[in-house]
């Protein structure tokens, strides 16, 4: 089975709009991502913001960036080796790594556990 | 026309909020119930989140986030905790063990992802909900008071569920708004509690704090409405600062007089049904324990003496001077910046008049209301050299959000709400301005630009770390604009580009536009000039009560002059100045 790892440069707020413009490939890779790990699949994103250990502990990681500086994410990891830098995977590649339909990605992610505060 | 703050009679739940607009004395208030809640007997504890630690003078103690006893004041007890403090020790938490092990780069873009203001408010609602959540606290004292409240976005957060499922961190992209609230399932109770607590009537009173201006009973107006539909309804509206009788041969008293009733005839609808008391405009400042116990006293007026007579005031420029310098220096483009309430628009008016009149080509940009400038301009003559166009923060927003929600695509039914509430951020209106006025920018040429807004430094190192990131890619992600891209390196360029701080001779104005010049500095942008606004001193009173304040101004005047401001000009406080608001409410 193929281990997929997606290291996601910092962001202040989950979708990105706390900065100056939207990548609409986040919201597409978050499905992709929710779609294949439903399926059991081995990817895992990890986000600069919260997540620095897993940048710092990855040795491939953590060479590129000193090599590479900020700019080289997002970066991600096909079976510990580099195949995208500075820009997320597309649908087909996510399609050729897991051996799936392109169409098989694009499940909406739901709410599992919702809690009234109220 | 309302009756005055009586603490005794007037609190009834164990806990208060105290929330209004920077500068309306949200902390004075709250010091001078507690003080008088406390005499009554009662056993109180008072939380200040106050970073200018005004609570040290005030009490004359020194105090942390542990609530200690305060001498002279029997059953009072106080603690200060910083939100500020709190989320730099988380960022630091957070990127500090990085340090050396990740490039520099790396290191820099996460602190900076953390130094926006919604990781300050988190951490606040933090430090709350630790004396909220405790049983211990409320069986020990009376009352809780807290000097500030939590906002409508950050107890909109905490109500998604997505906020608790645990979804976010695992499958999409998310440190999110919550940052500071990492591992967030083990606080769960915790910050349910809290929010439990908030929205119990019969616990907690929301007590706005609002002066006899139209900024800040606007403000009163937003935070009550926001707050009322997440559930806190128990509110309370406190004008404080009314000047309850004036001199009536002193032209300033009497036009103070005239604009605070204004102000007032002007409430806005929601606020009338509010219970609303108010604390009188007095002859002195509120430090120390005896002025807190007279100002809800039944003798608020007695002259308690004057301490700055004998502060010597160095002549200040004037906003005249301010205009020559800059067309002197032929700079292109001048934004003047300061918390709202401030006066900014009318500073940066005069100032695109003041550069019209000597002949330059001036475009000024408002966020306020055009109609007001309209008026302003009926009997001027500049209007060959001067155009002017004005942008609304609101549809500016509006349009912002929809184009975001577009960009984004097909979303999850939950994905939406959270990307919904994410761009009720602070950070999504700041965004959503700068873009709309680097398109004016952008659009003109040959004309100096003179802008009554201006981006922190938050926002334009977001906008810096995007454009290199822009440029150093091949494939283009996201969709920074062009006029905004253009605009960063002439904002840079201090030949070209100044920002005018805007402030007020007070406490909090004065700490508010020191944090906004460093936040500037970090993004390289040194601020030349201070303007000084609406003062007292300088317009000259005999009037006794407003004599005093014009007094209490000197200190300010002083530090801005002597350790903030690189060069400082002093408008006087006129009538004119609070034309705008006027305006502004009989157009909306």
């Amino acid at each position: 089975m193929k281990k997929v790892e997606i290291f996601d440069p910092a962001m202040c707020c989950s979708t990105g709009v706390c900065g100056p413009s939207v990548d609409p490939d986040l919201t597409r890779v978050a499905s992709a991502v929710y779609s294949l790990e439903k399926k059991g699949e081995d990817i895992t994103r990890y986000n600069l913001a919260n997540d620095p250990a897993a940048f710092s502990d990855n040795e491939t990681v953590n060479q590129v960036l000193h090599d590479k500086g900020v700019d080289a994410l997002p970066i991600t990891l096909l079976d510990n080796e580099v195949v995208r830098l500075g820009a997320y995977p597309t649908n087909e590649d996510f399609a050729e790594w897991f051996e799936t339909k392109t169409d098989e990605l694009t499940e909406k992610p739901r709410v599992r556990v919702s809690m009234k505060l109220d | 026309m309302y009756q005055l703050h009586n603490p005794a009679q007037d609190v009834k739940t164990p806990v208060l909020f105290f929330t209004g607009k920077g500068g309306v004395g949200k902390t004075s208030v709250a010091c001078a119930t507690a003080v008088s809640l406390a005499d009554q007997g009662k056993k109180v504890l008072l939380v200040s989140t106050d970073p200018a630690s005004n609570l040290q003078d005030v009490f004359g103690v020194e105090l942390s986030n542990n609530p200690i006893e305060i001498p002279g004041v029997e059953n009072l007890n106080a603690c200060n905790i910083d939100p500020e403090e709190a989320a730099i020790a988380y960022r630091e938490k957070t990127v500090g063990p990085y340090r050396g092990k990740l490039p520099e780069s790396v290191v820099n873009q996460m602190e900076e992802q953390l130094s926006g203001a919604c990781t300050v408010e988190i951490a606040a609602f933090d430090e709350f909900s630790h004396l909220l959540a405790d049983e211990s606290i409320l069986k020990q004292f009376d009352h809780v008071l807290f000097d500030t409240a939590p906002t409508g976005h950050t107890l909109r957060l905490l109500s998604l569920p997505t906020a608790w499922s645990g979804f976010l961190e695992e499958s999409t992209h998310g440190a999110s708004c919550l940052g500071p609230l990492s591992g967030l399932g083990d606080k769960k109770d915790m910050y349910g509690k809290a929010v439990q607590a908030l929205s119990d009537s019969e616990k907690t009173t929301l007590m706005l704090v609002a002066r006899p201006e139209e900024s800040t009973l606007f403000e009163a107006n937003r935070a009550s409405s926001e707050l009322r539909e997440v559930g806190i309804q128990n509110q309370m509206l406190i004008i404080n600062g009314l000047l309850q009788s004036h001199d009536s041969n002193d032209e300033v008293a009497i036009a103070f007089y005239e604009s605070q009733q204004d102000a007032l005839s002007q409430i806005p609808e929601e606020l009338k049904p509010i219970n609303t008391l108010s604390l009188p405009y007095v002859p002195y400042s509120l430090t120390g324990i005896d002025s807190l116990r007279q100002l809800v006293s039944d003798h608020p007026f007695v002259d308690r003496g004057n301490n700055n007579e004998d502060i010597e005031l160095n002549q200040l420029a004037y906003l005249q001077d301010v205009i020559d310098d800059f067309s002197d220096r032929n700079t292109r483009v001048i934004f003047t910046m300061g918390k709202g309430g401030v006066g900014k628009t009318s500073v940066a008016t005069n100032i695109a008049v003041g550069l019209s009149e000597k002949g330059h080509k001036v475009h000024l940009t408002t966020t306020d209301p055009a109609s007001h400038l309209d008026y302003m301009f009926k009997n001027s003559d500049v209007e060959e050299n001067l155009s002017i166009s004005s942008i609304d923060p609101e549809i500016e927003v509006e349009n912002y959000k929809k184009e975001v929600i577009s960009a984004a695509g097909e979303l999850g039914e939950s994905e939406l709400a959270y990307l919904k509430e994410d761009l009720e951020s602070p950070c999504t209106d700041e965004i959503a301005v700068f873009r709309a006025f680097a398109d004016v920018v952008a659009r003109s040429e040959n004309e100096i630009i003179v802008i009554d807004t201006a981006p922190t430094g938050h926002t334009l190192l977001l906008l810096d770390s995007s454009e290199a990131y822009h440029k150093e890619m091949s494939r283009s992600t996201g969709s920074t604009p062009e006029s905004v891209k253009a605009l960063l390196p002439r904002l840079r360029n201090p030949e070209e580009t100044e920002v005018v701080i805007v402030t007020l001779a007070e406490a909090t104005p004065v700490f508010e536009s020191t944090r906004l010049q460093e936040d500037l500095r970090r993004a390289q942008i040194a601020p030349k000039w201070w303007v000084i606004n609406r003062s007292l001193s300088a317009a000259g009173t005999d009037d006794k009560v407003l004599k005093v304040r014009a007094s209490s101004e000197k200190q300010w005047i002083n530090k801005v002059e002597n350790e903030l401001a690189e060069r400082c000009a002093i408008i006087p406080w006129t009538k004119e100045a609070n034309l705008n608001n006027d305006s502004k409410i009989t157009q909306s």
